[in-house]
Order: structure tokens, then C-alpha cells, then sequence
């Protein structure tokens, strides 16, 4: 299946998800989902008597000259902002424990497009870091986007290149985010220091949560590290998983101090639910 | 070769390479298993992670030793053990084998064959060459061949080509050829016997035991060749004799008389009685078998002499009966044909015909009764006949004893006829006196009643009392007989029916005429031609018959293979490598047999020789354990390589799990199949009696209990109706399983459509095709009102069942019932067809006369029939009919009336239709 139609797929299934963000609306004064008020914007919303204290520069004077009364031309206030998705393409990402489960790369790019899919439904102006289009809500947008994805490039980062974002767009991540914490951390406050907001999702596979091997083996890096040969995989099984725990909590303490988002996301959990935990952080920081 | 008693290496020295065995042990034990390689992307993470303890990696203690044990068997396997090794062969010259060939060794050749094999490979072993020496011609130009010591390998390959032949091997003249070579002074000679002893095997042995130290070869007494001798015929029965060459102990061999195409015309134990070494068998049958044996075989012997071909000569003798001129009278009854028709009959095949008709074939007797004069040409004839073998039976009369010039007579008659015991006669009729010793009637008993009242009398002469074979009670010869060249002439001085004497009436008669018979030469017809004979089939060494090849010579001449064996054949007619036993002549009417078994003298057992060491030809004990090693070790080597590759994480065990359940199906599935066809088998006949033994109405049963005892209980209505107003009396209907049982028992099926049978399998579908195709008839219900208005559609459940269940079986070309369709007057005048339900159309086979008598094949149509004829015990309707109304079920059983009548009278009914019609044009 082409990956929009599935991502397409994903997001169709949050209905629930629109609801929410319509409650979200009423109370926020930015964001697509709160428009459907008088306000500032391109959009007509509706004509109304002209009052005292209205700007005469308001009045329609065309639909005012249809009748004897004045009125004044009400537009929708409108503010949407730009939302740039990174997902990791680096090669540990294109990895699986089991030929059962997809690979994190995978569930990554489906995550990214079902994100987009729901911002762009949202009104959102919606991009990819880095791929040289320009945030926009158009359908067309959409198909650009998958393109980009079934593309399927590959680069070595495993972190987002720090670009100039314009203030106040918001900046998701998605990445398994395995790299040194300090690195992480780097890059992420440079985009906090612009005003950024960000939401980091990890994705990682199960295997690399629990270390599930026994035996003597020799595990090799995807990305050219330093192999490294076990006697007893099992033995070490421990500390490992406190490792990665650490790992873990390190990216929720960096996301806690920018006041970004984090969710994290195994490969064999249902990604709606990751995608729903990721659109829910985004809808309420917003609501911040 | 170390020889260490019970196990023998032949390559000692690789032992030697044991010694290395710990070596490879050290080595196996230092090298660690390769650990299995993992990509893994969070190795960041595991980077300085260290397991508390480090167990040193090693290649496990068993996969070790696994390992040991294949070198181990390898090795052992190049050193090539023997278990049981056999001895040496003597001495240390070129080992000469001695092979008889002949038409004995064909028996058992196999054992022979494995012998000489098996001591070319101890010659191999020991490196010595090896002479052959067959014993037999060959078939070729060439006289027997000796070869060159050759080495083993070279004579394993000519070896492998030697055959048996089916002549008689010649010992001696082998030996000269043999002797001519140089072949040292150690050499050691073993002789493959065929068991049989000559003349020359004795001189044959001692001369053998001067070449080299000699060891005899031959098969138990009992397993040697056995000899079918050259049949006689008695005229009533064929007497075959088997020869045996042992005689000890009491044994039964299989007898068969094969007729040309092959097929068995008799097949007889035949028991050799201990201590004999010969065993008769008579074999009693009709003329017509009797004159189809072409071959007489013993079952299970393979050799030329076991096998004795027939041919026209020893066919029973045709015989002629004259019966144009005076022998055809106005009361067929009384003649002299009918009476030496029915005289000769029981024992020999009669022709009837004019002289020049019977003549003109091969004929063993002519039989000639009164007929009066034959006229110059047929006398010249018959004589020049006579001459070349035939005999000719004359019976006197009136017509004789008035014309007594005849040439054609064993004595001159005077004329003239002696009437004995009339009323102008003293005398009282004659009757016979017993027959004379070396006459072919001695040991004949005579018949008190037999009278003569009349008959011609014989000119006294010197030869008279040598010419006469049987006299009556006063001395006057009764039957004279003479031989001229190879025939005969008789004469019976009486008539052969009754008019002179009671002699034809008596069953002496029959047997007198036996004894006349059997003197006759055999077929003879008066032009034996002298030409050579060309090969048409020959016997092969194991007394096939085959092609002949292009060495075998013609037969010199025909009707000279008959010599019997005591006299010495001419050198032309044995059987040798040049004229091997078999069919000789231009075709096979004609062809002449030559057998190897007239030629044979008795057949004795080969004597032990003096100063020769004698064996059998029981297989030798010896086991090469090579192959065996060496495929352990490799069966090892691959359970080597799966472990490793188990233990690398490179392959799943599920596979074998698979493998196994694999087979597990197999075997189940051919148990369940064994099962089933023997209770199939125990089923059968008792059915097959219960369908046939009553005109029975049948339907398929559906596998649907309710739908197949509406059926059942429908069958039996409609079986209650036809007993009532027809006289189709039926017995209870029967279900019928199309996959298991015989549909041919049934003249109509009837066949309800339920959505969920299972469709026929190929074997029912296959029966199916050939019950209709044989005059089989089936009604499809489809038991759906609303189905047969869209019966080439797809629509209802029952219609898509209907095609399933029929998609392989040949339905043909249906059409709606014709309004003048037989099915509508066959009893009944019917316009409408309703069952259950009314209204359907009624398909039916588009009239045919063609096939199956004019009855259609198949019939479609849906309103449930069997609902409506459906009744109780007691004759109540069991379910209603729609849309109502009693006569509805009326018409529903005169439905079944009618299809009933049709199926079981065809186009009887068919004509009745046109009864009108004729009726009208007879008027006319």
C-alpha cells in the first residue's frame, strides 16, 4: 500500500481526535481550530449591523447599498502557524528485530505522514525539516510530502540539521533518538532559543528496549560503530536495560526544560495511539 | 590384505594414519565456535558492557567426538574391511574360469553369473589375470573362444557379455583351445558346471586337473535342468514325459501347454515320485485346445530343453471324409458318413469334402466309404498321396463288391459279396474272433453282439495273413491293411453303417477307428517339398523365443525333424549354434519345430572329480564394508554441517517437525485407503445379489437423512402403485452411494439435488458416465419449484448443485418433454408432469434413437416426485402436495408410471406410439 493511503488510513481512524481539538478552539485564540469566531484574517465569516465604535474602514459598501441599512463585513480570524517534521532517515532506523514487526523507519515516515495528514485536515501550514518546500495546507502539499517519503533517501545525521525557523512554528521530531543526550540536547535548545516549540517521539523497536538475545554474539553497529562481542548476551541484559532507561529519561528531562513534548513509540504497539499521544501534546501546548 | 580372522583390511597401511586421530582431536578442541553476528542499532548502548564471568568458549565435548568418528569412519572406510574374508585362491599363476554355457547352465545362470563375478574380484584383489574359457559354441562363425590371460578388470567386462546358449556344450573340443596357451605351472583352474555329466565330462575333469589345481563348481542335485521329452499321442490323450537328473527325492514341477499367442491351454502338476527319475504326465484335451498347444513348458525352468515346441506334425491328425458321389444318400441318418462322423469325431478333427477338396490340404487319414468308382485321376491321386504318407481308410459295400478292379485295395477282392445268415443261407452271421498279437487292434476287447451278415471276401494269397489285422469267428479277413511306401491302405471288409453289419453301431468301432488313426504317419500333403528351411523364431539360452540372429543356418529339409532320438540324427539336423532349437520354415502355417530335447541323451549329475576340490554355487559370506563407511561418514558429515549451522542460529528447527508430519499424512492417508477397500470388497457381492435378483427402482442417496428416506419411502409408494396397475413388479427400492457402489444393477436412478452433496469423485464420475452410456437412466430432481425455468442459468442453490454434481458427466442436449414424447403415452396420456409441485418444466434428452434404445439418458425437472409418491407403511401420503388436491398425487404416480414404463420398455412403447399409423396403412 502506497504509504499516503495508509497514512491517510491511520489518521482517518481520530475522529475522536477533531472533537477534542474543536473544544480546544473555543478557548484558544490561535491555531486552526479555534477560528470559527470573528477575528482577524482573509476568510469571510459573515456580514452584521454596523454598530457605534465599529472602524468605518469595516463596512461593506456593497452589500450596505443593497438595503437601507449598513453593514459591516466580519472576516474569520485565522492564525495558522507552520509545523516542520523531522524524521530520522539515518540507518539505524531502517531496522527491525523480527521480520514481523515494520521498520522504525517505517512507522517513523507513517507517523510523519499521518501527523501531516491531520495537520493540513487541521488547516495547519505543515513541512518537512529540510526538504525545501514550503509550509503550506494544500492538499497538493500532502502528496509532496509522501513523495519525499517513498523517496527514501538516506543520510548518516541522526539528529535534525538546526535551520532558522520562523518564530512561533513548532518543530516535531521523530528519531529513535539513540545518539549521546548531549547532542540531542544541543540541537534542541538551539531551536528553543528561537522560540521554537518541539515534540521529540521516539520509535524504537522492542528488541532494542530489551535486549531479548542469549549466547555469545557479536552485535554491530548500522551506522559504522564499534562492534562489540558478548560471551553471555543474557548477563548483561540488566544493565542494558538501565542504559536505556537513562537514554530515556534523559530526552524526557531535555523536553521538560525547553517545555517541549515527548512521547515515546515501540514499533509493535499500534501507532495510533502514538499518533494520537503526539497530536494530543501538540493540541495542548497550545492550549498553553 | 591383514587378515585378522573375522575382519580383513585389504588396504592395511591407511590404518596407519590413526595415529594421527589426536592431533585432530587437539585441533578441534582449541578452535571456539564463531559467535552469531547481530545488527544491532542501540550498540552505542552496549558499548563497555561486560558479562560477569567469561565462560571460555568451546566447542562442545560431543560435537567432538562426532567429529573423531567420521575421520574415524573414513578412514577405517579406505582401509576397505572384509567381514568374513574368503580364502585365498591356490596358487599364484592366472586364475582360469571354465564356464559351461550350454542349455543347462541356464538354470540358476544368475548364481553363475554372481560366482564368476565374485571370483573375478578375488583375482583382482590378489592381482592375478584371468582366462576364460565358455565351454559352449558361439554363436557367431567362430568356435568356442579362450582368452588371453587377461586383467580381472578386462575380464569382468567379457565376462558380464558371456550367455547361455540353447545347444549342448562341447567339453573337449573347449579344452584343445585351452591348451594351447601358456599359462605356467600354479595356475588355478575353476570349473562353472552346469551339473550335467557327458560323455566327455569325466576325461574333461582330469584333463582340467592337469592344467592347475581345480575347483568344480555345481548347483544341489535337485536344482539342475529338467528335460521335457518329445510328447506321444495316443490319440486320446498327449503323454509328456519330464526327465529329471536326480532321483531322490519326490518333487512336484508345474506343467503348461502354452498355445502361440501364449495364453496357458493346460496347466498340470506333475510329481516326480522319489527315487524316479522320470514322471508322465497325460494331458486330456478337446481337439480344438489340443490342436492350439504349440508349446509345452515347465513353469520356473529357464533352459532351452525345457520348453518343447509343437508343430503341424504333431497337431491331431485332420481327417478327410468323402462324402460326394454314391456317400451322399437321401437318408442322412443311415449313411456311412454319419456314422464314421460320429465314430471319428471324439478323437480327431473330421473334414468333409470331395476328394480333390480334401486333398488339397494337409490331411492325416482320408476315410472313404462305398462311393463306387473313383475315376483315374482321383486314383492316380489318392495313390501318389498314399505314397508320401497319408493313409486311406476304405469301407466295403455293394458298390465295391460289384466292381472289384480297384487298384486302390490292401487285397485283391473277389467278386462279389458273402451273405452270411439270410434267409437263402446256412449259416448265421459272423462275429469277430479276438485280435492277433502285433496287430494295431491287440488288447481291444471284442463285442459278443457284434454281427457281420455280409461282406466282400479277399483273394487268398501268400501276404493274406499278414495283411489281415482283424478276422471274424470263421477266419475270413474283416480288415486288411497294407503298407505302401509311407502310407497305408485298410480296408474294412464291411459297410460303415449298418446295412451289412452292427459293427458301426458297437463302441468298438470308435475305438478300432482310434488304432487306424494313431498308425498314421501324421499330416502329410503328398508334396513334401526338399527345400531348406529358413529360421523364424529361435530359442534364446533361457528357451525364449526371440528373433533369430543372422549365424542361424536353414534347416536342410522338412519332415525329417520328426526322427525319433534313439536313431542318430543326420549332422545337419542337431540342434548346435548354427540351427538353434525354435520355428523353422517360410510361415507359420508351415513352420517345422526344432527341439534341443530330441537330441539329449539321458541326463545325469556331473560326478565329483578325483583330486579336484568341488563347492556350490551358495554366495559367498564375504561383506565389503566400504561403501558402508564411508556412507556413515558422510550421512555424519551432513548432520555435522545442520548441527553447525543450528548452533550459528542459521537454520530453524521447524523444518524436521514439518518432514515428519509430512510423512505421518502419508502413511495415514494409505492406511485409511488399505481399510477402506477391504471393506469395499466384502460388501460387494452380497449387494450385487440383493439389486439383481428383483427389478429394483434406486435412488442416490444424498447423505441428507431426511431428504434420502422421503426418497426411500417415495420409491416404495411408487413401487406400491406399479405392482398394483402394471405388471412391473419391483422389489424395495434401494439407496444407492454413487462413490461406492455398482450403479449397472439399476434401470433408472433417481437422483434428488441438494445443495450440499459432495460432487462425485473422478471414480464415481466415472461410473456415472458409463451407466449412462450403457443404457442407464437418471432423474434429476431438483426438488425446487422455481429451479427448471432457469435451468442453463445460475441462479437458485439447488440449480448450482445440480451443475457441480454433473460438471464432469456427459449430460446431453436436453430439450422440454415434446408433446409427443413417449414419456407422455408410455401408460398413461399425461400432458402435465406434477410432483409435489406443479407447473415445472420437465427436461428431458432430445429424442435420440441412436443411443441407448431410444431412451433418453437423463431427465431434469423439479417438482420433488418422491415428496408426492412419498407414503407411510400403510399407504398414507406423508407430505402434502402443493398447491393441493389429491389428483395431483394422482398424477404424480402417473408420472412414475410412465418413467418407470419408459425406462424398463424403450422403444417398445415408442413403436406402440406409431400403432395408429400402422394400423391406418394396413387398412389401406
Amino acid at each position: 500500500m502506497p504509504i499516503q493511503q495508509r497514512a491517510e488510513q491511520i489518521a482517518s481512524a481520530l475522529p475522536p481526535l477533531l472533537v477534542e481539538a474543536e473544544h480546544v478552539a473555543s478557548t484558544v485564540a490561535q491555531g486552526v481550530h479555534g477560528r470559527r469566531r470573528v477575528g482577524q484574517g482573509e476568510t469571510f465569516w459573515q456580514f452584521r449591523r454596523y454598530e457605534s465604535g465599529d472602524s468605518p474602514q469595516s463596512i461593506d459598501w456593497r452589500q450596505s447599498a443593497k438595503s437601507d441599512r449598513v453593514f459591516v463585513r466580519e472576516m474569520e480570524w485565522e492564525a495558522a502557524q507552520s509545523v516542520w517534521i523531522w524524521r530520522d532517515t539515518s540507518p539505524s532506523m531502517a531496522w527491525t528485530s523480527s521480520p514481523d514487526l515494520p521498520e522504525k523507519r517505517r512507522r517513523a515516515d507513517i507517523l510523519a505522514l499521518a501527523l501531516s495528514v491531520l495537520l493540513i485536515r487541521g488547516g495547519e501550514f505543515v513541512t518537512f525539516l529540510g526538504s525545501g518546500i514550503r509550509p503550506s495546507n494544500g492538499k497538493t502539499t500532502l502528496e509532496r510530502l509522501a513523495k519525499i517519503i517513498d523517496h527514501g533517501d538516506q543520510d548518516n545525521a541522526g539528529l535534525p540539521p538546526v535551520m532558522p525557523l520562523p518564530r512561533f512554528a513548532q518543530v516535531v521530531m521523530i528519531s529513535d533518538f539513540l545518539s549521546p543526550i548531549e547532542e540531542i540536547e544541543e540541537v534542541a535548545r538551539s531551536y528553543a532559543a528561537r522560540g521554537v516549540k518541539g515534540h521529540l517521539l521516539q520509535v524504537v523497536d522492542p528488541a532494542e528496549e530489551l535486549l531479548p538475545y542469549d549466547g555469545r554474539t557479536r552485535f554491530e553497529g548500522l551506522e559504522g560503530e564499534q562492534s562489540w562481542l558478548l560471551s553471555r548476551v543474557e548477563s548483561v541484559r540488566k544493565p542494558y536495560q538501565q542504559r536505556f532507561k537513562a537514554q530515556r529519561e534523559g530526552l524526557q528531562s531535555i523536553a521538560q526544560r525547553l517545555s517541549w513534548g515527548y512521547s515515546s513509540h515501540r514499533s509493535d504497539h499500534s501507532p495510533n495511539t502514538a499518533l494520537l499521544a503526539l497530536y494530543l501534546a501538540m493540541t495542548q501546548d497550545r492550549g498553553r | 590384505m591383514l587378515d585378522l580372522g573375522l575382519l580383513a583390511f585389504t588396504q592395511p597401511w591407511l590404518l596407519a594414519t590413526l595415529i594421527g586421530l589426536p592431533l585432530i582431536w587437539f585441533l578441534l578442541r582449541v578452535t571456539p565456535p564463531s559467535p552469531k553476528t547481530l545488527s544491532f542499532p542501540a550498540v552505542q548502548l552496549l558499548l563497555g558492557l561486560e558479562p560477569p564471568e567469561e565462560t571460555p568458549a568451546r566447542t562442545p565435548l560431543w560435537l567432538i567426538l562426532l567429529r573423531m568418528l567420521i575421520i574415524l569412519l573414513i578412514i577405517l572406510g579406505l582401509a576397505q574391511p572384509l567381514i568374513n574374508p574368503t580364502a585365498v585362491l591356490p596358487g599364484n599363476g592366472p586364475v582360469v574360469l571354465v564356464i559351461d554355457n550350454g542349455w543347462a547352465s541356464a538354470k540358476n545362470w544368475d548364481s553363475k553369473m554372481n560366482a564368476m563375478v565374485e571370483l573375478i574380484g578375488r583375482a583382482e584383489r590378489e592381482e592375478r589375470q584371468v582366462v576364460l574359457l565358455p565351454t559352449a559354441e558361439t554363436s557367431s562363425k567362430r568356435r568356442t573362444i579362450v582368452t588371453a590371460p587377461l586383467p580381472a578388470s578386462e575380464a569382468l567386462e567379457l565376462a558380464q557379455g558371456i550367455q547361455p546358449h540353447p545347444w549342448p556344450i562341447d567339453r573337449m573340443n573347449a579344452l584343445e583351445t585351452l591348451q594351447n596357451l601358456d599359462l605356467g605351472s600354479s595356475a588355478h583352474v575353476v570349473w562353472l558346471s552346469d551339473g550335467v555329466a557327458d560323455a566327455q565330462s569325466d576325461a574333461f575333469g582330469q584333463s582340467l586337473r592337469r592344467v592347475g589345481s581345480l575347483t568344480v563348481l555345481r548347483d544341489q542335485t535337485g536344482a539342475l535342468a529338467k528335460i521335457v521329452r518329445p510328447p506321444e499321442d495316443d490319440g486320446l490323450e498327449l503323454v509328456v514325459t519330464v526327465e529329471r537328473a536326480a532321483s531322490n527325492a519326490a518333487e512336484t514341477v508345474v506343467f503348461s501347454a502354452l498355445a502361440e499367442d501364449g495364453t496357458v491351454v493346460a496347466r498340470e502338476p506333475v510329481t516326480f515320485e522319489a527315487d524316479a527319475r522320470l514322471a508322465e504326465l497325460r494331458l486330456q484335451l478337446p481337439t480344438e485346445l489340443r490342436n492350439r498347444v504349440a508349446q509345452l513348458t515347465l513353469e520356473n525352468e529357464t533352459t532351452a530343453a525345457s520348453r518343447y515346441l509343437l508343430d503341424e506334425s504333431s497337431r491331431r491328425r485332420p481327417i478327410g471324409l468323402v462324402t460326394t458321389g454314391g456317400a451322399q444318400q437321401s437318408q442322412p441318418l443311415l449313411s456311412e458318413v454319419y456314422y464314421l462322423e460320429r465314430a471319428l469325431e471324439p478323437y480327431s478333427e473330421v473334414r468333409q469334402g470331395s476328394i480333390d477338396e480334401l486333398l488339397a490340404r494337409e490331411l492325416a487319414v482320408l476315410a472313404l466309404p462305398d462311393i463306387g468308382n473313383l475315376t483315374p485321376e482321383e486314383q492316380e491321386r489318392l495313390s501318389q498321396w498314399v505314397e508320401t504318407g497319408g493313409l486311406l481308410l476304405r469301407f466295403a459295400g455293394p458298390k465295391m463288391a460289384a466292381d472289384s478292379d480297384d487298384t486302390l485295395l490292401p487285397v485283391r477282392l473277389r467278386g462279389g459279396d458273402r451273405i452270411l445268415g439270410g434267409a437263402l443261407t446256412w449259416d448265421s452271421p459272423a462275429s469277430l474272433s479276438s485280435f492277433a498279437e502285433g496287430t494295431p487292434f491287440a488288447g481291444l476287447e471284442i463285442a459278443g453282439d457284434v454281427k457281420v451278415e455280409r461282406q466282400v471276401l479277399a483273394e487268398p494269397s501268400l501276404e493274406l495273413g499278414d495283411k489281415t489285422w482283424a478276422r471274424l469267428s470263421d477266419g475270413t479277413p474283416l480288415i486288411t491293411a497294407d503298407q505302401r511306401d509311407a502310407g497305408w491302405v485298410i480296408l474294412f471288409h464291411t459297410t460303415a453303417n449298418t446295412d451289412w453289419s452292427n459293427l458301426a453301431l458297437s463302441g468298438l468301432f470308435v475305438e478300432m477307428l482310434r488304432r487306424v488313426v494313431a498308425v498314421s504317419q501324421g499330416v502329410s500333403d503328398g508334396n513334401a517339398d526338399r527345400i531348406p528351411l529358413p529360421p523364424l523364431e529361435v530359442m534364446n539360452g533361457f528357451g525364449r523365443l526371440v528373433a533369430p540372429s543372422a549365424d542361424v543356418m536353414p534347416l536342410p529339409a522338412a519332415g525329417q525333424t520328426e526322427t525319433p532320438a534313439e536313431e542318430n540324427p543326420s549332422p545337419g539336423l542337431v540342434v548346435s549354434a548354427s540351427h538353434p532349437p525354435g520355428f523353422y520354415g517360410e510361415d507359420i502355417k508351415q513352420r517345422v519345430a526344432h527341439n534341443l530335447a530330441d537330441q539329449l541323451p539321458e541326463l545325469e549329475p556331473l560326478g565329483p572329480v578325483i583330486g579336484a576340490s568341488a563347492a556350490s554355487y551358495s554366495k559367498s559370506e564375504e561383506i565389503d564394508l566400504k561403501p558402508w563407511l564411508l556412507m556413515a561418514a558422510l550421512l555424519l558429515a551432513l548432520a555435522d554441517l545442520l548441527l553447525s549451522l543450528f548452533m550459528r542460529g542459521l537454520v530453524r528447527p521447524q523444518l524436521p517437525s514439518a518432514a515428519t508430519i509430512l510423512i505421518g499424512l502419508g502413511v495415514s492417508a494409505a492406511a485409511l485407503n488399505a481399510g477402506d477397500a477391504h471393506a469395499q470388497s466384502l460388501i460387494d457381492e452380497g449387494r450385487a445379489l440383493e439389486a439383481t435378483l428383483e427389478t429394483r427402482l434406486a435412488f442416490v442417496m444424498t447423505g441428507t437423512e431426511r431428504i434420502d428416506a422421503i426418497s426411500e419411502a417415495g420409491l416404495q409408494g411408487l413401487t406400491r402403485i406399479l405392482r398394483r396397475r402394471t405388471s412391473v413388479e419391483a422389489g424395495a427400492p434401494l439407496g444407492v452411494n454413487i462413490e461406492r457402489d455398482e450403479l449397472a444393477f439399476f434401470p433408472l436412478l433417481y437422483w434428488p439435488i441438494t445443495a450440499d452433496q459432495r460432487t462425485p469423485s473422478a471414480e464415481a464420475t466415472r461410473k456415472l458416465n458409463d451407466y449412462l452410456n450403457t443404457g442407464g437412466t437418471i432423474l434429476f430432481d431438483l426438488r425446487d419449484p422455481s429451479a427448471t425455468a432457469r435451468i442453463q442459468g445460475q441462479q437458485s442453490q439447488t440449480n448450482l448443485a445440480l451443475q457441480r454434481l454433473t460438471a464432469n458427466i456427459d449430460i446431453p442436449t436436453l430439450e422440454p418433454v415434446p408433446t409427443e414424447h413417449v414419456l407422455r403415452k408410455s401408460f398413461y396420456l399425461m400432458q402435465e408432469f406434477p410432483g409435489r409441485y406443479a407447473g415445472g418444466n420437465l427436461w428431458i434428452e432430445s429424442s435420440n434413437t441412436q443411443t441407448n434404445d431410444g431412451v433418453a439418458r437423463v431427465i431434469v425437472g423439479s417438482n420433488d416426485w418422491a415428496g408426492a409418491w412419498a407414503t407411510t407403511e400403510l399407504g398414507r401420503p406423508i407430505l402434502p402436495v402443493v398447491p393441493g388436491k389429491e389428483a395431483q398425487r394422482e398424477m404424480a404416480y402417473r408420472f412414475g408410471v410412465n418413467l418407470v414404463m419408459y425406462a424398463l420398455t424403450g422403444n417398445y412403447k415408442a413403436d406402440q406410439v406409431h400403432i395408429p399409423f400402422i394400423l391406418e396403412r394396413l387398412g389401406q
